[in-house]
């Protein structure tokens, strides 16, 4: 079989690879450019990229058997660029003050991105595996970047050792299914399993258990949440925001787009085992957050809680959950951005990150403060503000689906989770600060803020464009399921 | 020929000496060691089942030399971080690196 492979299909992700060496090489040759700069010229690749992912609008069309470009794959791509283009923004002034070498990680970053984007777009399990370790690899770098921070180090180490473990699992299990299905192609393990399965053997579901653990511990789900805290809590703060989007963000595309094709025949086998795993990783994410002093901690363990959340998205697979999952997951991202530019924004100016330190920054940093109570109040779910909304859509189409006592679970954990993000929320305003100096307006993160701010409010209020856009998306990944086997090979002029 | 039980009996023994490595030793390289074991009995399965169920296709062939390759990735990587903490610390055994904690 010799299919022809249309190259510029990929193009997008070669930009993204090769504006990477292009930043490396530009800092080894051109010092004067500075290091900020070099930040901001790493986010003009990713939005450029982006912008060229649009060309494959309404467009349904594979490369090889590898990858498809479609609209699922094309939201995914825009989303990934806007979010690395986001955090190359953010890190300009952390890097520049205290971190070495800018150039690799910017490079680091958008590779990431790569990995990203392969993972949503990926047709089976080969190509999504690689994208998966490309991400996974660039984030254990920049995980332990700071390279004489003892926490840094610390937080690489646990975080590659289990990664790698966690990986090895994952592969064992697309190795069962493998040898169960004889396929790695999502559709046709979709059509093996949508048949007769009474002859299928045990090794199937230990492959299928094995990958939703190699899975849960990308996107940290709890009981495979382990390294999460502390390779949050190591990590340089941007990268903090870079795990805590993009990677969930992608386990997420890669789990919701591979049950929907290959495993969706299956749903009642597995239905309740992420039923008990979105409980379990919401109650430890929401309970443990609770008693945390630690920003970046705090963080980590409600984006824990949030995972709990879409984990719902999965369990009552189908296809209005899938675009609600994906809807919250955009709005999950745009919110922790913000929550994540604030925190920032305070370190690059006191090196600052205990829940106690933030108090009377209200005094101090007005226009920052309200930008975090608005983060955090949407990431609890509070009416007006991004949170909200998706959250209510997710869970509507969880009550669709028969899993009403879940979205009830969902909703109990989503009061608990109001009282952590109300404790920083106290500090900053009834919290007396050490000193009354105001801060230096950042105009440059500001405006950032402000825009992650409307996007929070945007969703909240009118989410029906972006609703549409993500419908468009979802749709792709059940209409194929259902046409499959009639689609061209590739689509060669 | 040898029935394909055989290669995944070897393989599932291979990947449990692994776990079992991962879990109880305390050095963060012998960890390492373990997790290539892991990868290596990925590996013995992904061949296996090309050559027994599915001689006509490549795929697990071209999965057995991807996972090889990216299992010596990791490993640079992965010593690169390790050599990092020693030279911070002088340590390389993992419950000593435990500067966080819950």
């Amino acid at each position: 079989m010799t299919a022809s492979l249309e190259w510029g299909l990929l193009a997008p992700e070669f930009l993204l690879a090769g504006w990477a060496a292009f930043i490396i090489l530009i800092e080894l040759f051109w010092g004067g450019l500075g290091k900020e700069r070099l930040g901001w010229l790493a986010a003009l690749g990713a939005v450029a990229a982006g912008g060229l992912s649009l060309i494959w609008v309404d467009d349904a069309t594979q490369f090889g058997e590898l990858a498809d470009i479609n609209d699922y794959t094309t939201l995914f791509r825009v989303f990934f660029c806007g979010i690395g283009a986001t955090i190359c923004v953010l890190s300009a002034r952390y890097v520049s003050d205290r971190l070495l070498h800018p150039g690799e990680y910017y490079a680091l970053i958008l590779l990431a991105v790569v990995g990203a984007n392969g993972m949503a777009a990926a047709h089976e399990l080969l190509t999504a595996y690689i994208s998966l370790e490309l991400l996974s690899f660039s984030l254990y770098v920049l995980t332990a970047y700071a390279k004489f921070d003892l926490r840094s180090n610390e937080a690489g180490l646990k975080y590659m050792l289990l990664g790698a473990f966690s990986s090895a699992f994952f592969l064992y299990g697309i190795g069962l299914i493998y040898g169960a299905t004889g396929s790695t192609q999502y559709a046709e393990i979709g059509e093996v399993l949508s048949g007769d399965t009474s002859d299928i053997e045990w090794g199937m579901y230990l492959g299928l258990a094995m990958m939703i653990g190699g899975l849960g511990f990308k996107v940290a789900a709890v009981p495979f949440h382990m390294y999460t805290p502390d390779a949050y809590e190591g990590a340089p703060i941007p990268i903090t925001a870079l795990i805590s989007s993009l990677s969930k963000a992608a386990g997420f595309a890669f789990f919701l787009k591979l049950f929907a094709v290959a495993f969706l025949p299956l749903i009642d086998d597995w239905r309740y085992f992420i039923a008990g795993l979105s409980v379990a990783t919401m109650a430890v994410g929401n309970l443990v957050a609770i008693q945390q002093r630690n920003i970046k901690r705090l963080l980590a363990y409600s984006s824990i809680g949030q995972v709990g959340y879409l984990l719902l998205g999965i369990a009552a697979l189908s296809q209005d959950a899938a675009s609600a999952l994906v809807l919250h997951m955009i709005g999950y991202a745009v919110t922790n951005l913000a929550a994540f530019t604030c925190v920032i924004l305070y370190y690059n100016w006191t090196g600052k990150e205990e829940i106690e330190e933030y108090k009377g920054l209200a005094d101090r940093a007005p226009y920052l403060a309200l930008g975090l109570t608005i983060a955090l109040f949407s990431l609890a779910g509070m009416p007006l503000f991004a949170g909200f909304t998706t959250k209510f859509i997710l869970f509507q189409a969880a009550a669709e689906q028969d899993l009403l006592w879940l979205a009830g679970v969902a909703a109990f954990f989503s009061f608990v989770s109001l009282y952590y993000y109300l404790i920083v929320i106290r500090e900053m305003y009834l919290g007396e600060p050490e000193e009354k100096t105001r801060f230096p307006t950042p105009w440059l993160g500001y405006t950032a803020l402000t825009a992650l701010i409307a996007g929070v409010f945007l969703m909240g209020l009118y989410p029906k464009p972006v609703f549409d856009i993500v419908e468009d998306g979802t749709n792709t990944i059940f209409v194929s399921e259902e046409l499959d086997g009639g689609e061209d090979l590739v689509g060669v002029p | 020929m040898i029935p394909i039980d055989n290669f995944l009996v070897l393989s599932a023994i291979l990947f449990s000496l692994g776990m079992y490595g991962v879990l109880a030793r305390r050095n963060a390289v012998l960890i390492l060691m373990s997790v290539e074991l892991m990868l290596q009995a990925v590996v013995i399965n992904f061949v296996a089942f090309a050559v027994y169920l599915n001689p006509e296709t490549f795929t697990g062939i071209i999965f057995a030399i991807f996972v090889i390759v990216i299992a010596a990735a990791e490993v640079g990587l992965a010593l690169a971080i390790i050599l990092r903490l020693f030279r911070n610390r002088q340590i390389s055994n993992v419950d000593e690196a435990d500067l966080m904690k819950w």
